[in-house]
């Protein structure tokens, strides 16, 4: 449910790709005579109003029909560049600020309709028109189906990888999955019935042999996985057939392979979401033995990791010191196997970040690199933080006879890898995610902690030894 | 490590993708083609692309994160198709001292995680780490979403009594798994394998003979057909416990189907050569007999070089030399000083054999190698009866093959084979009557 004027004002964009609203005044016009008691801007029936348009779409008779066949059809254009906005801008408000980009960025590879008021061939196909040729009301209403194809726009989905947001083909998820997946998946998940599910194997069966084989005849043909081409689908239509008396065609089995696709993909997203610590917290059930396999609590308290540090102080910081260096010294190395500018651009952004408090965003227009995401994926702060409190432990066990440790119990292990984060730590595990997470934070000061402050050292060290 | 989960209900299944993200680079993604090919069906030629992508992501993470620590991938099962065929998963692998398992996850998040009995309960298959390694194909990317430690598997499968499922799998819930790579590379660097200690044999009191799997076996000439249909669990663990047979299996299921009833053939042999003792010829070179040889019984030789010995003997060594100077003058068989045989009557009720064997080392090649010549003649010198068989077969099936026939032949059969230290050979005497004696495997060292 929605406002009535969704029918008749089409959204789009300028040449500077903001958006305008145009009024197109014989859809409003049609829709008022049409519908007159759907005319007030309140909410109005969508399923209703879209099953009379598109009866109307769909008649192909001459002249007076052909208009109203072209009326019903501008209404249902309208509605679907609103329904358009509304999913760019959720893109937005997930992902946007995280990995820089607005609305503006997704407008123009989806919204790109231009009404004209007389039907008129033409060679320009916007993606309106797509969906409105494509969409088939059994398999779900205009809205859902709207946003699926904005989902898997091939242009937007480029697009948004660029910044790090991944939306995985229907064909990906369908050549991962095994049968014996599939009918627990439709089965427990689903619940459907037995003869569904045996459809559905010999579909997915029948999809296999053909579109994975295509995929691994040739080593070049990597990539996104493009929906089946027509010759494949006749393939999938001959084995489907050599095998069942039920009859598909080319474009039955491309529609029931993509349906069987977006179970699975609910599926997986019920399990996404069923994986997050936040969900798993409150299944006690869950929690219970993800403590058990994970991390015991951890006991040590401040006065024992004060002591620790102040009993091996010099040994800390001199390993410190140490594996800084190495970690650093390695990093650099690997980049450097690749490619000169990204080494340099690495030693350049963790200085940023630790020695001058600059944000991802601000690091990500100094060094030239086109997202903050590109700066997090370069510095991967918390492998880097990881491997150095690692080469630590390992240096301390060389220097510190008095501790007499032999790493042969994981929990000890697991306890004192806690002990030397929590000395160098002072937060700065949530620095970092919030540098991670907001462009806009910057504090231009450098970080507070031991770890961030010997780091620098290590930096201006290398810098003159250049 | 896991995607965020979104409020929204309309775009849930757009994922970030983590900082930690493994690039493949083309030429890995070639190789785990090139792999892929190796595989009798597509669906196993998929899995395999999929495992070796995980491998090569593994390893190029280690790389990148842990120079400092040493990976062997050599014997990595996903490089021997016998092993892909029928694992799916990457065992032999090792970083340090430890054994580690790959699982590959593609593109749907299940919620459970499938594991293979084999490589959590078969020795040869175990490991210290299990590391899941998701794979997103179409992205040439990957990354490690979790492990899990042995210990802490095996404890956490009778905690919770989780049943195995009958194709051989268990289907662990995902929370399981330790989500945190960097505690992999904690372990991997500082623990010592001593605190993970792996079970060195099985408790299985009723294993099943390699021989009990003779008549099961040819019933999975087509590679669609899983194990687990035909084999119960006990006769599949004794198969993927025997890189051999497993071998055996994939030239099976790669075959033209003309050569299957030759392999079926083959698999008796092949049973015997690596589940039967070995007669060690080698001690012969040292002038001894093994405790196998001395019941068989085979009688040891003099030195057959005249020079090393003081005096002349009984009639098989006088015949013995007597064989092996006609052979080394009708062939171009050179037989050194230092060879050395010994013989073996056969009392069959139809006609009294001898079977000599003679080994010597073979130096000159790269590869120390060893041959074997085998003579059968009959006790009392009058020739063999026609039709009389001698064959010989390694593990990659019949090497060689003489039948007798007392117009062409000298009346006796002999056949000579060479082989690398490592290679056992078995003989098998056939009477014109098809009575059959196969001998206790030969091997060298």
């Amino acid at each position: 449910m929605g406002a009535a004027s969704r029918y008749w004002r089409l959204i789009k964009i300028d040449a500077t790709s903001q958006r305008k609203v145009e009024e197109v005044a014989s859809a409003q016009e049609f829709f008022r005579q049409q519908f007159p008691a759907f005319c007030q801007p309140v909410e109005v029936p969508d399923a209703q109003i879209q099953t009379q348009l598109l009866a109307w779409l769909q008649r192909s008779e001459p002249s007076r029909e052909a208009t109203i066949s072209h009326l019903a059809e501008l209404c249902l254009r309208c509605f679907i560049s609103s329904q358009i906005e509304q999913t760019c801008i959720q893109l937005e408000t997930l992902f946007g600020s995280s990995h820089s980009f607005t609305r503006q960025d997704l407008f123009p590879f989806v919204l790109n309709d231009l009404v004209l008021e007389k039907p008129r061939p033409s060679a320009y196909r916007p993606l309106a028109t797509e969906i409105l040729q494509t969409f088939d009301p059994r398999r779900g209403n205009l809205a859902t189906w709207t946003a699926r194809l904005v989902k898997h726009h091939r242009e937007l989905n480029t697009f948004l990888l660029e910044r790090g947001v991944y939306l995985v083909s229907d064909w990906a998820i369908l050549n991962d999955t095994t049968a014996k997946q599939l009918r627990r998946i439709l089965s427990d998940f689903h619940q459907l019935t037995p003869t569904e599910i045996e459809r559905a194997s010999l579909l997915l069966a029948s999809y296999h042999a053909v579109y994975r084989r295509d995929r691994l005849s040739q080593s070049t043909s990597r990539g996104k996985c493009p929906p089946p081409n027509p010759d494949q689908l006749s393939q999938m239509v001959h084995l489907c057939r050599s095998q069942t008396t039920l009859e598909f065609s080319a474009e039955s089995l491309l529609a029931q392979l993509q349906d069987l696709a977006e179970r699975l993909r609910q599926y997986r997203i019920y399990v996404r979401g069923g994986s997050l610590p936040a969900d798993s917290l409150q299944d006690p059930k869950v929690n219970a033995q993800a403590s058990h396999l994970q991390a015991p609590a951890d006991g040590s308290t401040e006065d024992e990791q004060s002591q620790f540090l102040r009993r091996y102080h010099q040994e800390f910081v001199h390993c410190l010191d140490q594996s800084v260096a190495q970690v650093i010294q390695a990093q650099w190395a690997t980049l450097q196997g690749r490619s000169l500018q990204s080494a340099q651009d690495f030693i350049a952004a963790l200085k940023l970040f630790h020695c001058q408090g600059k944000s991802m965003g601000e690091i990500a227009q100094q060094v030239g690199l086109k997202a903050q995401y590109q700066v997090t994926r370069l510095l991967k702060l918390k492998s880097l933080r990881a491997d150095i409190r690692q080469h630590m432990l390992a240096a301390l066990r060389e220097r510190i006879l008095a501790m007499a440790v032999n790493y042969t119990s994981p929990d000890q292990l697991q306890s004192l890898d806690r002990q030397v984060e929590a000395a160098l730590e002072e937060q700065i595990e949530g620095i970092i995610q919030s540098a991670e997470a907001e462009a806009s934070v910057a504090r231009n000061r450098p970080l507070a902690s031991l770890f961030a402050q010997r780091l620098c050292r290590h930096l201006d060290l290398r810098n003159q030894n250049l | 490590m896991t995607a965020p989960l979104l409020a929204a209900d309309m775009l849930p299944d757009f994922q970030t993708l983590p900082a930690e993200t493994i690039e493949l680079e083309a030429d890995q993604i070639d190789r785990a083609w090139q792999l892929s090919r190796l595989l009798p069906t597509e669906a196993k030629q998929w899995w395999t692309y999929l495992n070796s992508l995980a491998l090569f992501s593994f390893e190029q993470w280690l790389a990148d994160r842990a120079p400092d620590l040493a990976f062997d991938a050599q014997q990595g099962s996903i490089l021997q198709p016998k092993y892909a065929n029928v694992i799916d998963a990457v065992g032999h692998l090792r970083v340090g001292e430890f054994r580690v398992c790959l699982l590959v996850a593609g593109s749907l998040w299940d919620q459970h995680l499938t594991l293979l009995r084999a490589v959590v309960e078969l020795p040869e298959w175990l490991a210290h780490f299990y590391v899941v390694v998701e794979v997103q194909e179409e992205l040439s990317q990957a990354m490690i979403r979790g492990f899990l430690r042995h210990d802490q598997l095996v404890q956490q499968l009778q905690a919770q009594d989780l049943p195995t499922e009958s194709d051989w799998t268990y289907a662990l819930p995902q929370t399981w798994l330790d989500p945190d790579p960097n505690r992999l590379l904690l372990y991997l660097r500082l623990l010592t394998p001593a605190a993970l200690p792996l079970p060195q044999r099985p408790s299985q009191a009723a294993a099943t003979q390699p021989v009990d799997l003779v008549a099961l076996l040819p019933s999975l000439q087509s590679p669609d057909t899983p194990l687990w249909q035909i084999l119960s669990w006990e006769q599949g663990a004794t198969l993927l416990a025997n890189p051999e047979l497993l071998d055996w299996l994939y030239r099976l299921q790669t075959a033209p189907a003309e050569r299957a009833p030759a392999l079926v053939e083959q698999l008796g042999d092949l049973l015997q050569l690596f589940s039967q003792q070995a007669v060690n010829v080698g001690r012969w070179l040292r002038d001894e007999l093994d405790e196998l040889a001395q019941a068989l019984p085979w009688v040891l030789l003099p030195p057959l070089n005249p020079a090393l010995r003081t005096r002349s003997f009984r009639a098989p060594t006088v015949e013995a030399e007597s064989i092996l100077r006609e052979l080394e003058c009708t062939t171009d068989m050179t037989i050194p000083a230092q060879a050395r045989g010994a013989y073996q009557d056969i009392p069959f009720a139809q006609v009294a054999l001898r079977l000599y064997a003679i080994t010597w080392p073979l130096s000159e090649a790269a590869v120390p190698e060893w041959t074997l010549l085998l003579i059968l003649g009959s006790q009392s010198g009058a020739g063999l009866p026609d039709g009389t068989k001698l064959r010989v077969s390694d593990r990659t099936g019949l090497l060689i093959e003489r039948t007798a026939s007392r117009d062409l032949g000298p009346g006796y059969l002999f056949v000579r084979v060479v082989g690398e230290r490592r290679e056992k050979f078995l003989a098998t005497l056939t009477l014109p009557d098809g009575t059959a004696l196969t001998l206790p495997p030969f091997s060298c060292c």
